[in-house]
């Protein structure tokens, strides 16, 4: 199953050259860019580890990239994301985020149901590789 | 309920973890009246001081028509930190909103993927596009017709990113998207083609003129 989280995710896998291009839009319109990465991709995990800190004194799309394929190379069966914080007052938050490496084998989530009071049932997914510890799931 | 419940409404929604969307239906018995009504710029900005998160705004394209112009003012008073001086958009005076939340347009009423090109140009991406028909309509079911939105969706904004001449190039960009996605191409073949290329029956409030000088 692939994983469909953020921008982009419904279009084929980007290349280089466009995720190169993506990067570069957001450079020049001064947002600081971020590589993260995870083998915890559940929804709502929004704390995904930092490959380094946000790049803030990046200008060039080429250092982002370099900075990514060192991450492609230390995890290489991680879903990895470029982030894109736009510091402006009033905005203060990411502006964009799109995955760009994710592992071979994605065996997606199982949807798990909890039984709660009065007969309600409360829902939540759980993605069968987080059954493995950390660092050997995928 | 009525406007005057609207800002026990916004802190009953923050206390109870839901959003406070509003539907403007009906809107158009006063907010066309040129006598005695009430501009819908007035109502986003009224809104938006409510503490409203979602609002329905107008789409320009789609069955519901309106003038680009005066929507883009109604979606900047609601989402900008700033509003300038815009006389074409209808913004008369200056207004620094302090830091006041935003507030979330909605773009519905008779839209589709096809006309995804024009939706990005005239509302930009801080927009809820809500495809109703749109998406249930959808020949394979509601799923696909979800996911032919996202595709369309996610092309455009990558093709504007790379720079990319939206406006002029959007029908191609879309016909290429689908080449890898079959729910838009199914959604292209039943919508693309239909336009609602009425003129607007809201007249702005204020025209340009040519003088001597210009």
């Amino acid at each position: 199953m692939k994983l469909t989280q953020g921008t982009f995710s419904f279009l084929p896998d980007l290349t280089d050259e466009q995720i190169g291009s993506q990067v570069e839009y957001c450079l020049d319109k001064g947002w600081a860019v971020a590589i993260e990465y995870t083998d915890d991709p559940h929804p709502r995990n929004s704390y995904w580890e930092m490959f380094g800190p946000p790049m803030f004194d990046i200008r060039d799309a080429a250092g982002v990239m370099t900075e990514l394929r060192a991450c492609r190379q230390t995890f290489p069966n991680h879903y990895i994301k470029v982030n894109a914080f736009d510091s402006t007052h009033g905005r203060e938050s990411l502006r964009l985020s799109f995955i760009v490496g994710r592992p071979d084998k994605e065996p997606g989530f199982r949807l798990e149901r909890q039984e709660g009071p009065g007969r309600t049932v409360h829902y939540t997914t759980h993605a069968y590789a987080t059954d493995r510890p950390e660092g050997e799931r995928y | 309920m009525g406007y005057t419940d609207i800002q026990s409404m916004s802190l009953w929604a923050r206390r109870n973890d839901m959003i406070l969307h509003l539907h403007r239906a009906g809107h158009s018995t006063y907010t066309r009246q040129k006598n005695h009504g009430v501009s819908f710029r007035v109502i986003s900005k009224w809104m938006r001081l409510a503490g409203v998160d979602h609002i329905h705004a107008g789409t320009v394209v789609g069955k519901l028509e309106g003038d680009p112009n005066s929507v883009q003012g109604f979606y900047n008073v609601l989402r900008e930190e700033h509003n300038a001086v815009d006389l074409q958009r209808g913004i008369f005076f200056d207004q620094d909103w302090a830091g006041l939340r935003g507030v979330m347009p909605v773009a519905s009423g008779g839209i589709h993927a096809g006309q995804m090109h024009q939706l990005l140009h005239y509302l930009g991406e801080d927009v809820v596009l809500q495809f109703g028909g749109g998406t249930i309509g959808h020949p394979m079911g509601i799923a696909a017709g979800a996911t032919a939105n996202r595709v369309a969706l996610e092309a455009m904004v990558l093709a504007r990113n790379e720079g990319r001449d939206i406006w002029n190039e959007g029908p191609d960009i879309l016909v290429n998207a689908a080449r890898h996605c079959a729910p838009l191409r199914a959604a292209l073949d039943v919508w693309g083609e239909i336009t609602f290329n009425y003129e607007s029956t809201d007249t702005p409030d204020f025209v340009p003129t040519s003088t001597a000088a210009a």
